[in-house]
């Protein structure tokens, strides 16, 4: 189970690896797809299964929307991979980056074990995530409603951006 | 630093270091934001179960929702300059500037 977990923080960092190192976004959006199911599998081993399932249904059905938006807005004829050069570069830049500061950091992993952590999870019949999201309804409702507030705002926001080309508050000049 | 700390410390610095450097569409810079919040989040999460504080782990959902906000605000941008000014390439926007 140490060695898979390991295998999946190495798979979240390569696929922000590949978001980072400026492909078409046709390819980046698929490397943070590879980044966002291994983050939430890293949540699932460490023991928040409510966490990491909110985190593949909620954030992964949100980037459907910009993923949609890069294969339709940034339609190149044809896309950069990671096999061009001017992107494998700066791949090859940033993976020589994380393997020199792994180096750097990581001379007494041996003896950290993975630093995965399965607590709070003794004598629950509710996972401690879930039971935190709960408190959210409970004590934490102000912040609930805050969060509601700011998702209308930010509708009205949006409304306002792509009002028009004349009265938006992006103009063509 | 256990490599879980470092794996997303990692993560939500090649995000920024993707915003910083070198970007051409500005889509691909908000998918580096989306990366960024990502790791915010799982650092959230992490965070939670590792100093066991339950009552913290609707922190990484308001994260979300907030990462949301971001988001829809990015692709309205995005729609918006894509009608003023033509194709969405960031060199683009420098000229025109007003």
């Amino acid at each position: 189970m140490v060695y898979f977990a390991f295998m999946l923080l190495v798979g979240l960092v390569l696929g922000l690896v590949g978001v980072a190192c400026n492909p078409a976004p046709y390819f980046a959006a698929f490397g943070l797809v590879v980044a966002a199911g291994m983050g939430c599998a890293v949540l699932a081993v460490s023991g928040a299964p409510f966490l990491a399932l909110v985190l593949f249904l909620i954030y992964l059905g949100g980037m459907l929307v910009v993923f949609a938006y890069s294969s339709a807005l940034a339609a190149d004829p044809f896309p950069e991979g990671w096999t061009e050069v001017t992107v494998f570069e700066q791949l090859a830049f940033y993976l020589l980056g994380v393997v020199a500061a792994g180096l750097y950091f990581g001379k007494h992993w041996y003896t950290l074990f993975v630093g995965m952590v399965d607590s709070c999870s003794k004598f629950f019949t509710i996972r401690a995530d879930m039971g935190g999201v709960v408190a959210m309804y409970g004590s934490g409702g102000f912040m609930l409603v805050f969060c509601a507030w700011v998702l209308l705002l930010t509708l009205f926001v949006v409304l306002e951006l792509v009002r028009g080309l004349s009265r938006g508050p992006l103009r063509a000049v | 630093m256990t490599p879980v700390q470092f794996s997303f410390t990692t993560a939500f610095i090649l995000g920024l270091m993707g915003l910083t450097f070198h970007r051409t569409h500005l889509l691909s810079a908000l998918l580096c934001l989306e990366g960024m919040m990502l790791a915010l989040f799982v650092a959230l999460s992490l965070w939670t179960l590792q100093t066991e504080v339950t009552n913290f782990s609707a922190a990484p959902m308001l994260l979300l929702a907030f990462s949301a906000c971001e988001a829809s605000v990015g692709l309205a941008l995005l729609v918006a300059t894509n009608r003023t000014h033509g194709p969405n390439q960031l060199q683009a926007l420098n000229i025109l500037q007003c």
